[in-house]
């Protein structure tokens, strides 16, 4: 009897075992899948000649990345701007402020925000951000912001880094809010019930306390929102502009690395070279989501450490 | 006795296999046809799917439709008989064994606001190839008035973000060039690219001949910019395009610059099923299904005839 007890033991702790590293796994097998259907490409040329070159003109053999990274960096950088102080703001007053009616109302309605496909979002984007940005925002900022670094322009068809960054900001926010307010949730009662009876106000008690506990989740709602901003593909795309080349203001056009594969992947497979580049690109994606995970734990322990 | 039945039994057969040739009586076809490819020629291709279907009810077809590049990488792959292409087939394609049919004519056509502040200029001298390509290619000339002469405000260079068979067209069209060698802001798809020279008043863009016309007239709001083809800086009547009467006559005529051509792609020479489908599509049959589908302009009897010489 105790034998057979011990047998399911082993048994289900190794199918557990199994299970983790498959999911673990499965990482590196899509990363050397990638990486293999693009050695072609690293064959023919080097890879600092790839990240650093300006041109992509597939049909003459030139590959340059740069265009396309900057784009995605810049792309997530204009949504992470927009997004994250907002996020956090909602997160902290669903969290602490508001009553239950008002949650009641409010969480569900970020949810659905949640839930609409990013096409329909990407469809908003062209017939909202991008007339505004055409005819009212960039006018503006042609008349006044001139002589401002990446706010410049000297005119904008609307199809920008902006309108990408407003519609990613938008798609990424349920997720921030969703996840900071439940990390804040989380911090035991106590913590403000103490900071309260030693005088402290509620938005000192917020700032000194709750969110210091709360730090490290709110840092991975954070990271988790602008994971996905760095991988969302088709909402972007219909209003990002797609120009390949390296942007100097949110009012150009731009050329993110997942627009790239989506615009191309598929049409273009039976020429070479093309083929492995796209590939190279999904590779170089992957390798920037990972560096952007790690680089946000590196900083999220070093913050904790100190927090503590 | 037994030569004499196997004589009789052979001079049967090859009775029967010399009218099968001639005539195709329907119940000695069967089998499935796949193909793939492009959005294009999928709604074409299903109308002569459905004739052909009816013709010989043995016959089943399965037709999809996902990108001009997805018909090549299955008809290469083997995964269907025919891949259906709506752009010129590549060098490195042919190595791997592609054999292009040629079975439809289309057109790319030039296309921009009826707002445009240089209207009248461009009606009445259009854009020659050389100044289209200044404008996608070189980017020598950036501004309206460089162009024609208009008022001194930005062209607004728009095209299309996804690979696809308008812009390799429109790239042919200005000499030997691909898709990623035209500039301009990328658009996806043929509607959003339309919607977006309609609102711009400066935008200059292409679309394909079923986009830019709305019945027969052409699409609200929209120009079609005609391309000055014999470079007298001036517009000829052959040269206005303003119905889609008018643009089925010149792409049918070979006159008409941006005319671009659909092909069947088979791994070598077409052969069986394969082969049958697509003799029916160049027949005259076929022809009239074609033109009933509309958006497609046929070949005419001799390039069809060329055509099925080929193989």
């Amino acid at each position: 009897m105790l034998q057979r007890r011990h047998i399911h033991d082993y048994i289900a702790r190794h199918a557990m075992l199994a299970a983790t590293l498959f999911a673990g796994g499965l990482v590196i097998a899509i990363a050397v899948a990638l990486y293999l259907r693009a050695h072609p490409l690293l064959a023919s040329q080097s890879l600092a000649a790839l990240l650093r070159g300006h041109t992509w003109a597939p049909s003459r053999g030139e590959f340059g990345f740069l265009p396309f990274i900057a784009g995605t960096l810049w792309v997530t950088a204009v949504a992470a701007a927009l997004a994250v102080p907002v996020c956090l703001l909602a997160a902290v007053y669903l969290a602490e402020y508001a009553g239950p009616r008002v949650r009641a109302v409010v969480k569900p309605l970020i949810d659905v925000l949640a839930g609409i496909p990013s096409v329909v979002y990407g469809v908003w984007g062209l017939l909202v951000v991008v007339p505004y940005i055409a005819e009212t925002l960039g006018p503006y900022a042609q008349r006044h912001w001139a002589h401002l670094p990446l706010l410049h322009t000297d005119y904008t068809t609307g199809f920008s880094i902006l309108a990408g960054g407003v519609v990613l900001a938008i798609m990424i926010s349920p997720a921030i809010i969703a996840i900071a307010d439940e990390v804040l949730r989380a911090v035991p009662r106590e913590y403000r019930e103490a900071a309260q009876a030693l005088g402290a106000t509620r938005a000192e008690t917020i700032t000194r306390v709750v969110a210091r506990k709360a730090l490290p989740g709110l840092a991975a709602a954070v990271v988790l929102g602008l994971s996905r901003a760095l991988g969302e593909t088709m909402a972007v795309l219909m209003v990002v502009g797609n120009w390949p080349h390296v942007p100097t203001s949110i009012f150009d056009g731009a050329y993110p690395l997942p627009a790239l594969i989506a615009n191309n992947y598929g049409e273009m497979m039976s020429i070479p070279l093309y083929d492995a580049a796209l590939l190279g690109a999904a590779f170089l994606l992957l390798v920037l989501v990972l560096a952007f995970n790690l680089l946000a734990r590196v900083v999220l322990v070093r913050a904790t450490r100190e927090a503590v | 006795m037994k030569t004499f039945l196997t004589a009789l039994v052979a001079a049967t057969l090859l009775v029967t296999l010399g009218t099968t040739a001639l005539a195709q009586p329907p119940q000695h076809l069967r089998g499935t046809l796949s193909l793939s490819g492009a959005w294009a020629i999928y709604p074409l291709a299903v109308k002569w799917g459905e004739a052909f279907t009816k013709k010989y009810p043995d016959v089943k077809l399965d037709i999809s439709a996902g990108g001009a590049g997805k018909g090549m990488t299955d008809v290469l792959a083997g995964a269907v008989e025919i891949g259906m292409v709506s752009r010129e087939v590549d060098r490195a394609e042919k190595a791997k064994g592609a054999f292009p049919i040629f079975i439809a004519k289309d057109g790319v056509f030039p296309t921009a606001s009826a707002k445009n502040p240089a209207l009248a200029q461009l009606q009445a001298k259009g854009l020659s190839v050389k100044t289209f390509t200044d404008i996608y290619i070189t980017g020598r000339v950036t501004s309206w008035r460089q162009a024609v002469g208009g008022p001194h405000a930005p062209i607004h260079v728009y095209t299309r973000s996804d690979a696809c068979g308008a812009a390799s067209a429109w790239a042919a069209t200005l000499g030997a060039y691909k898709q990623d060698d035209l500039k301009g802001i990328g658009v996806y798809g043929d509607p959003g690219l339309l919607e977006t020279v309609r609102r711009d008043p400066l935008g200059l863009a292409y679309n394909n001949l079923s986009y830019v016309f709305s019945g027969d007239a052409l699409a609200k709001g929209i120009v079609i910019v005609p391309i000055d083809a014999n470079k007298n800086g001036k517009v000829d009547p052959a040269e206005r395009i303003d119905t889609r009467e008018k643009a089925y006559a010149e792409i049918a005529s070979g006159r008409y610059p941006g005319a671009r051509r659909e092909y069947f792609v088979t791994k070598g020479a077409p052969k069986g099923l394969a082969r049958a489908f697509i003799e029916f599509a160049l027949s005259d049959a076929g022809r009239k299904i074609l033109e009933s589908v509309g958006g497609y302009v046929p070949l005419s009897e001799k390039e069809s005839a060329a055509e099925l010489r080929r193989f």
